[in-house]
């Protein structure tokens, strides 16, 4: 081995062997989000509960739902699910995917182990987040397609208004994914913890049904960002005035974002929670 | 601490009056040790004794309290990356996502390194030639463990950091084990294992430290630790027929306990002893059936060090 040998004898302090350009980074992060992507679509609770959920929910509660109007929306019933159910599949795949993935691996020593190895911690996120962005890219043209061919859904009005609302819902939907991960104490709390906060919200905040506009559910609603999303969507996808984004609706969800990315970056932990010796 | 002071070519790790405490309790109670190049070094204790602690603060993964701690010529607290881009790691849990196989598990990680090891090469020294394509969650724990360790060898370490490397293997595993650790060796490089196996620090370590209570109790090569090479002989035999221990030929002072037919005493200088025990068995025409003459072994001193708590 010449080149341990050569590390050994000659260079002092040894930098150069790290890829510590930041080209070397980006690099280390695009071979991260292919393993990523890989372990992603081969471990069948992933792929299941973060992908396959919605689309099977958007074909239950899509056909189920009539073509009468939504109020206070232009959209149909059958149209609203859809954009509804996308925003479900967006929260599936940031929030729910990121925080299992990351508990689990905290939990079985991997992060701890990846700590151990030269990776910029940035690379090490940008692998996650990347695959993440992969997923939720599908899960769009899918739902969209699906809601374009089945249930009388126009292709957008806004698009640049689409993305944008995706991005800020990517950003504050990880960003919660990652702050959750430091309520969770051990690995078979993940679930139960994960799933538990979100879910509630996710039924008062018009995932499945349209809220009543003025309700207390919707005063309750209000103050969580589900129910942002969806209205922020919902106007890109309807025809109206203006560039179709909802900037209030934005705001409060990057309000979340960085509360959530203040938590992380106060409390995340690498290793599980065990007193050691 | 600048990277340059790497200047010690002959010290790979080098720890001075190392402490950490949990709360009220002391794991690292002012440890001193050095790690050669090219060196194994074996660190032995008790379940407690500060081992895990004592390799994790160098590892970077722990704070220290007190002291100092040079790692190729690092502080691990900073967490350099060039320093972890010279570091192999095997932490005691086996640790790899369970969905990627075990080419893909080590071409990932090869990646992370400015000149890695190829990764058939690595595939090859770990013995999982077979098992390249399988997914990881279908090894074996000890596949799994020899993953382990080759994830920490793909970035061609210099110094390696191994955490009871062989525990749960079965005998010809852990033999293969100590082979890649001689090879390891072999080709230079610096290896740190924790064990409770003394056999296993017999068998490859060059120097060997032991902890109890979060000190060092001794320190030294495994054949001379604890005054080991120094340290009285016990001489067993079995009592032949119709002899009394007091008509053997054995120097005044010399008490022999016999126990189920068998003489044994112990003796600094055993040599003319036996002259004398094995000219007066021919004399009478009878070998010593069963004579055996032997050391202190590793595990005594060990045990003796350790205050016999926790023996493997």
């Amino acid at each position: 081995m010449s080149a341990a040998g050569g590390a050994r004898s000659g260079r002092a302090g040894g930098a150069v062997r790290v890829p510590d350009a930041r080209v070397g980074d980006v690099r280390v992060a695009l071979h991260q989000v292919r393993y990523e992507q890989k372990a992603y679509w081969r471990n069948p609770m992933a792929a299941i509960f973060t992908f396959l959920f919605p689309i099977v929910f958007l074909v239950v509660v899509g056909t189920s739902a009539g073509a009468s109007r939504v109020p206070g929306y232009t959209l149909r019933y059958d149209q609203y699910v859809v954009v509804a159910m996308l925003t479900f599949g967006l929260i599936a795949a940031c929030y729910t995917n990121l925080a299992m993935t990351v508990c689990t691996r905290r939990e079985t020593g991997v992060l701890k182990r990846m700590r151990g190895t030269p990776i910029a911690i940035g690379s090490y996120l940008a692998g996650l987040i990347g695959s993440v962005l992969i997923v939720v890219a599908i899960l769009t043209v899918l739902v969209v397609a699906i809601g374009m061919a089945f249930y009388h859904l126009h292709f957008p009005y806004h698009p640049g208004a689409v993305l944008v609302t995706l991005l800020v819902g990517i950003v504050t939907f990880c960003s919660l994914g990652l702050a959750v991960t430091v309520l969770v104490p051990n690995a078979d709390a993940a679930p139960a913890i994960v799933n538990g906060l979100y879910f509630p919200v996710v039924f008062i905040s018009g995932v499945f049904y349209p809220l009543a506009q003025g309700s207390v559910l919707a005063r309750i609603a209000d103050v969580f960002p589900i129910f942002h999303m969806i209205r922020a969507l919902v106007s890109a996808f309807e025809g109206g005035p203006g560039s179709g984004l909802r900037v209030g609706d934005l705001l409060v969800m990057l309000a979340w974002a960085v509360g959530a990315l203040m938590v992380t970056s106060r409390r995340f932990r690498w290793e599980p929670r065990r007193p050691k010796a | 601490m600048d990277p340059a002071t790497d200047r010690d070519a002959d010290v790979a790790v080098s720890v001075r009056g190392l402490t950490k405490s949990y709360g009220t309790f002391r794991a690292l109670d002012g440890i001193d040790l050095q790690v050669r190049r090219g060196e194994v070094l074996a660190l032995l204790g008790p379940n407690g004794a500060g081992k895990t602690t004592a390799v994790e603060i160098l590892e970077g993964y722990r704070a220290r309290d007190g002291g100092t701690v040079s790692v190729l010529g690092y502080d691990p607290a900073r967490r350099d990356r060039a320093l972890r881009a010279r570091m192999g790691i095997v932490l005691q849990e086996c640790a790899v996502d369970p969905y990627l196989t075990v080419a893909e598990a080590l071409t990932q990680r090869s990646y992370l390194y400015g000149s890695p090891r190829p990764v058939d090469e690595v595939v090859g020294l770990v013995g999982l030639e077979a098992k390249a394509g399988s997914r990881v969650k279908v090894l074996s724990g000890g596949q799994q463990r020899r993953l382990d360790l080759g994830l920490a060898l793909i970035g061609n370490p210099e110094l390696i950091f191994l955490d009871e490397p062989t525990t749960g293997f079965d005998p010809s595993a852990r033999r293969e084990a100590w082979e890649v650790v001689r090879d390891l060796c072999a080709e230079g490089r610096t290896v740190l294992l924790t064990t409770h196996y003394m056999d296993e620090a017999q068998a490859l370590a060059d120097s060997v430290v032991v902890l109890a209570g979060g000190r060092v109790v001794a320190s030294g090569p495994p054949d001379t630790l604890g005054g080991r090479d120094h340290g009285v002989s016990t001489v067993r035999f079995v009592l032949p027929d119709g002899v009394s221990p007091a008509d053997l030929p054995l120097p005044a002072g010399l008490a022999a306990e016999v126990r189920a037919g068998s003489v044994e005493f112990t003796v600094a200088e055993p040599t003319a002893v036996l002259h004398e025990l094995t000219r007066w068995a021919l004399d009478r025409g009878e070998g010593l059936v069963g004579l055996s003459v032997s050391r202190p072994s590793l595990e005594d001193v060990y045990l003796q060090l350790t205050g016999g708590e926790d023996a493997p």
